[in-house]
């Protein structure tokens, strides 16, 4: 598989490092990795930098997962490039909520490896 | 397009009941399942799974009392919706450092910026994990992101708690504590 620029989207900054080691663990190549810890951080990223792989967050401060996910649609940022849910939430509603914004994927926290690997590989072989 | 892990559940909800009737199926429900969602295994479950997945380490419950230490961590994520509450993290410095090594595999000294993160990650994932137990809760009950305190002396007080389930575990030689609390439940 060749080398993909991803952006984790996370306020904790230890689960965006334990989702990049699952990232390289699912055999992904990683090239580059931006890191935002706020929605907001994550759009100035997309705005700048052109990537082949989004993760986020939903719960966070000031902007959550759903709001950046809706404002990457919505200013057609990284048209195209898909977008996976990591979360603790897991009720149907979120689900349907994350559908709706945009998202391709969705992963419940706590995650194996072999899940990201799962849900992600063939969402980077169809982009 | 490609949905991938989301497809059938966005059907498995579009084939569910309308979400007024399922409301009021689910308040009246609730109220009269306070049994199911104080069943103390739920949390016990929950605190395995994490622990599994997360750091990769076996963790039982445990009948011993974590050992008082001069710094402590707390942890609390909130619960609101159908229910308030919260779900308490609690662990002596030394559990707290193993914890974070665990989950990064990095060395901590102390309880820095890293070592509250994880434990506040922790915190948050036994959260949504419990709730997940109760489909009910799963869908309407939203988690506050997590709060973390460090110091001495200090003292956690929750006024006449509709239920409270707190138990310690172990894993390793590190002994921690977890509770959740509910002071309302519609």
């Amino acid at each position: 598989m060749s080398e993909i620029r991803t952006l984790i989207v996370d306020d904790s900054s230890v689960m965006r490092k334990i989702i990049e080691r699952a990232l390289r663990q699912a055999g992904l190549e990683l090239m580059v990795v931006h890191e935002a810890g706020t929605g907001a951080e994550g759009l100035d990223v997309l705005k700048t930098q052109p990537v082949d792989l989004i993760l986020s967050d939903i719960n966070m401060p000031a902007m959550d997962g759903l709001e950046f996910l809706r404002q990457i649609r919505g200013q057609n940022l990284a048209p195209g490039v898909p977008v996976v849910m990591i979360t603790t939430e897991s009720s149907e509603e979120h689900v349907r909520q994350a559908i709706e914004a945009g998202a391709q994927g969705y992963i419940r926290k706590p995650f194996t490896a072999e899940q990201v690997k799962e849900r992600v590989l063939p969402l980077v072989r169809a982009a | 397009m490609f949905l991938n892990g989301v497809r059938e559940a966005g059907q498995a909800q579009e084939r569910g009941h309308g979400a007024k009737e399922g409301s009021r199926t689910m308040v009246a429900s609730l109220r009269e399942s306070v049994q199911l969602i104080s069943d103390p295994r739920n949390l016990d479950d929950s605190v395995e799974e994490v622990f599994r997945l997360m750091l990769g380490v076996e963790c039982r419950r445990d009948t011993t009392p974590a050992a008082a230490e001069k710094e402590s961590v707390t942890a609390v994520v909130g619960f609101g919706g159908v229910l308030s509450g919260a779900c308490v993290f609690r662990s002596g410095a030394s559990a707290a450092l193993k914890i974070a090594a665990q989950m990064t595999g990095m060395e901590f000294q102390e309880l820095d910026d890293t070592v509250k993160d994880a434990i506040g990650e922790i915190c948050n994932m036994l959260a949504g994990a419990w709730k997940g137990k109760v489909p009910e809760l799963a869908a309407n009950c939203g988690l506050s992101v997590p709060a973390v305190i460090t110091g001495r002396d200090y003292k956690l007080h929750v006024q006449a708690p509709e239920f409270q389930v707190h138990h310690t575990y172990r894993f390793e030689n590190a002994r921690f504590e977890v509770t959740i609390i509910c002071d309302g439940l519609l």
